[in-house]
């Protein structure tokens, strides 16, 4: 799309293994601008990503994936950026599937796109995205894929004071798009097996049985609030 | 045995302790003065119903509590649990402001770096003329 603006962010934490790598493969796929947000990193992942030709932000205290990507996309706000893409540092999202994310974005049919591949994933871990499918009325097969791609509109909501406090990226920026009224759409992409380490919010039961807690208390406390929207739709139509 | 001091005193002795101990805080700049109200009005009711047993007494009649000392701790407890959320509420609040204050900070940083590295070119090529 003419006159616009598109940066990469990739939050990163303790990715010295595989952040220069996929740094590199984006720039050689386009001329994107890459933005690395290093949460508060003990290994060399800010050195790698600045050699590989990245812009570096560093955090000076760990804010987990969304804190990270939510200053990935301040920062981009801040420089002129009107859309921006997000991508995991483990290399499981192919550069080469961009353009598909922000085909719709640039037809102006969506505000967040995010790239599914529900191939992917254990049967627990589907049986856990059915069930919050089922709790949030989100129609959406891959709710915890980092590869999204976001608008200026969507942008502007996700750096705004209210979703500072998000814990993960998945249902509460979910939540908090549709009840703005803005729209998302999914595109199915193929995406590659982890290159190393393991996932960090999936990491052990401990931190599953966490995850599944959290988000059923936040889908719980946003029940309400989505009555109230669909009976004001109700009035409205 | 006999009592050194009657109930009524004993708790109004501990409601002026608190108050002191308050004013002390505050004084030595250890207690913010908005942490005080809480706490001054805490002590002003022990203090109160220190005085004033009786007080308690009619109240728990009123409410239909047989035993009225129980109406003390049940509102204790309701106090404390109130005083906790409301420490979380804060807390939640005091983690929004930190999580946003450290993305300013790296984002100033980065934006900080980017003005040195293009002012040193220019820096040099400005002392360069210089010489010549």
């Amino acid at each position: 799309m003419k006159g616009s603006r598109q940066a990469v962010l990739i939050p990163a934490w303790n990715e010295d293994a595989t952040v220069g790598d996929v740094v590199r493969r984006i720039r050689e796929f386009g001329s994107f601008d890459v933005i690395v947000i290093d949460d508060a990193s003990t290994d060399q992942t800010a050195a790698c990503s600045i050699a590989s030709g990245a812009t570096v932000l560093s955090l000076a205290v760990n804010l987990g994936a969304w804190g990270a990507t939510q200053t990935g996309i301040r920062f981009a706000l801040e420089k002129g950026y009107n859309r921006v893409i997000t991508m995991d540092a483990d290399g499981q999202h192919p550069p080469s599937a961009i353009p598909e994310l922000l085909a719709p974005l640039g037809d102006g049919y969506a505000d967040m796109v995010i790239g599914s591949c529900p191939g992917r994933g254990s049967q627990a871990r589907k049986m856990a995205w059915r069930f919050f499918q089922g709790m949030t009325g989100l129609d959406i097969e891959d709710l915890t894929s980092g590869f999204r791609a976001y608008s200026l509109p969507a942008m502007e909501l996700l750096a705004s004071r209210k979703a500072t406090l998000l814990e993960y990226q998945d249902i509460g920026v979910l939540l908090l798009l549709i009840h703005s009224g803005l729209r998302i759409k999914e595109v199915q992409v193929p995406m590659h097996p982890r290159q190393s380490g393991s996932s960090k919010v999936f990491g052990s039961w401990l931190k599953v049985a966490e995850y599944l807690v959290l988000n059923l208390i936040l889908c719980i406390s946003h029940l309400a609030k989505e009555r109230r929207g669909l009976s004001h739709a109700g009035e409205l139509l | 045995m006999r009592s050194l001091l009657s109930y009524q005193w004993t708790t109004a002795i501990i409601g002026l302790i608190i108050a002191l101990i308050i004013f002390l805080l505050i004084r030595r700049d250890i207690l913010h003065i908005k942490r005080s109200f809480w706490w001054i009005g805490i002590a002003i009711l022990v203090v109160i119903m220190g005085f004033f047993p009786v007080l308690i007494d009619k109240i728990g009649i009123l409410l239909g509590v047989n035993y009225p000392p129980v109406l003390i701790l049940t509102l204790s407890i309701g106090f404390i649990l109130v005083k906790i959320l409301s420490m979380d509420l804060e807390r939640s609040h005091q983690e929004r402001i930190l999580r946003r204050l450290t993305q300013k900070i790296a984002i100033l940083e980065n934006l900080l770096e980017s003005a040195k590295a293009s002012e040193k070119p220019n820096r040099e090529n400005h002392d360069h003329k210089r010489h010549l």
